[in-house]
């Protein structure tokens, strides 16, 4: 069963994937899941902030500053144990999403 | 260039969150329309377009305020006071109860004061009294690490003393109302004494370690804030 909140699932499925890379942070953040999703999914700072806000509350993700290579001190976040356990579920959600949808079109157009 | 930080300041003027907070997150967008604002800058985009398309990303200022505010605010009340008060300030109230069952069991004698005849004697363990300070340094740094304002920061650090606090201020008052009984020079006394033995002498000693690190914490925070502009 597809959970209501697949919209807002997908882009923290979008978040915590990413992070499951390495730390990064916000700006970084955004132009990564940019880059992987060839500009199909793009985070505005109004978008993306509040959530990361959101995720670090319910502790899937925890925020720290760093100081970068540059010197200059940036908030990183990275995934939290809690955050890993529910990046799981939310893959399967969002796969079982898609073959929906891939059932359906095939449906239309056979 | 924008001043970043000050832009995001004007913007988020009414975002209600605790000022650590508050500072945090202008810190952070700031970044990140600066970065936007480089990279525009570094693909030749012009000045004033490179501005407008790093200002484009918030539509509605006061929307992303409420949005933040909302999304902050749902570590609510009581997690913070967990966080800031209670789970330092219990620390600190174990590690002093620890160490003074140290002192009594392998530290020197306690000096002893005998104010009067008939008034009770008040011990002072000085090694204890000397070593407190290391617990209030560690309830202040651990409440100020979770976000804790100055008064939390403060309470954590003499959190040992303040159910003694409570008694000397409720119960001994109350006990000096209900009970006419009482040669109230004794209680006077008796009070006296124990108030500096089990309140003065330990607040005094446990905020001697937790204000001096709110004061480097907070001048760190001040310093990076600072760095960060």
């Amino acid at each position: 069963m597809i959970g209501s909140g697949i919209k807002r699932g997908t882009a923290e499925l979008a978040v915590l994937s990413v992070l499951q890379d390495g730390p990064l942070h916000g700006y970084e953040l955004a132009r990564r899941i940019e880059q992987q999703t060839n500009g199909a999914l793009r985070f505005t700072l109004a978008a993306l902030y509040p959530m990361l806000y959101r995720l670090e509350q319910q502790r899937w993700i925890r925020g720290a500053w760093e100081t970068s290579a540059n010197g200059r001190r940036r908030r990183c976040y990275r995934l939290t144990p809690a955050g890993k356990k529910k990046l799981s579920p939310l893959q399967r959600e969002w796969a079982e999403l898609f073959r929906a949808l891939q059932r359906l079109t095939k449906v239309a157009h056979a | 260039m924008p001043d970043w930080q000050e832009l995001v300041r004007r913007r988020l003027s009414g975002l209600r969150l605790d000022s650590n907070q508050k500072e945090e997150v202008h810190a952070e967008l700031a970044a990140h329309l600066e970065e936007s604002y480089e990279a525009f800058w570094a693909e030749g985009v012009p000045e004033p377009e490179a501005l407008r398309r790093t200002l484009a990303q918030v539509a509605d200022w006061k929307e992303l305020q409420r949005k933040i505010r909302s999304a902050r605010i749902r570590k609510d009340i009581m997690t913070n006071r967990v966080t800031q008060l209670w789970l330092p300030g219990l620390l600190t109230f174990a590690l002093s109860m620890g160490l003074e069952a140290v002192v009594q069991k392998f530290g020197p004698r306690p000096i002893v004061l005998d104010l009067d005849k008939g008034t009770p004697v008040l011990m002072f363990y000085t090694a204890w009294l000397l070593m407190l300070p290391l617990a209030g340094a560690l309830g202040a740094y651990l409440s100020k690490r979770a976000g804790g304002s100055v008064r939390m920061v403060l309470a954590a650090s003499i959190f040992p003393v303040l159910p003694f606090a409570v008694v000397f201020l409720i119960a001994i008052p109350v006990g000096l109302v209900v009970n006419h009984n009482l040669e109230h020079h004794i209680v006077t006394a008796a009070y006296l004494s124990m108030s500096v033995g089990w309140v003065l002498a330990p607040g005094v000693a446990l905020l001697a370690g937790g204000l001096p690190v709110h004061l480097l914490l907070r001048r760190r925070s001040s310093s990076q804030n600072a760095a960060i502009v």
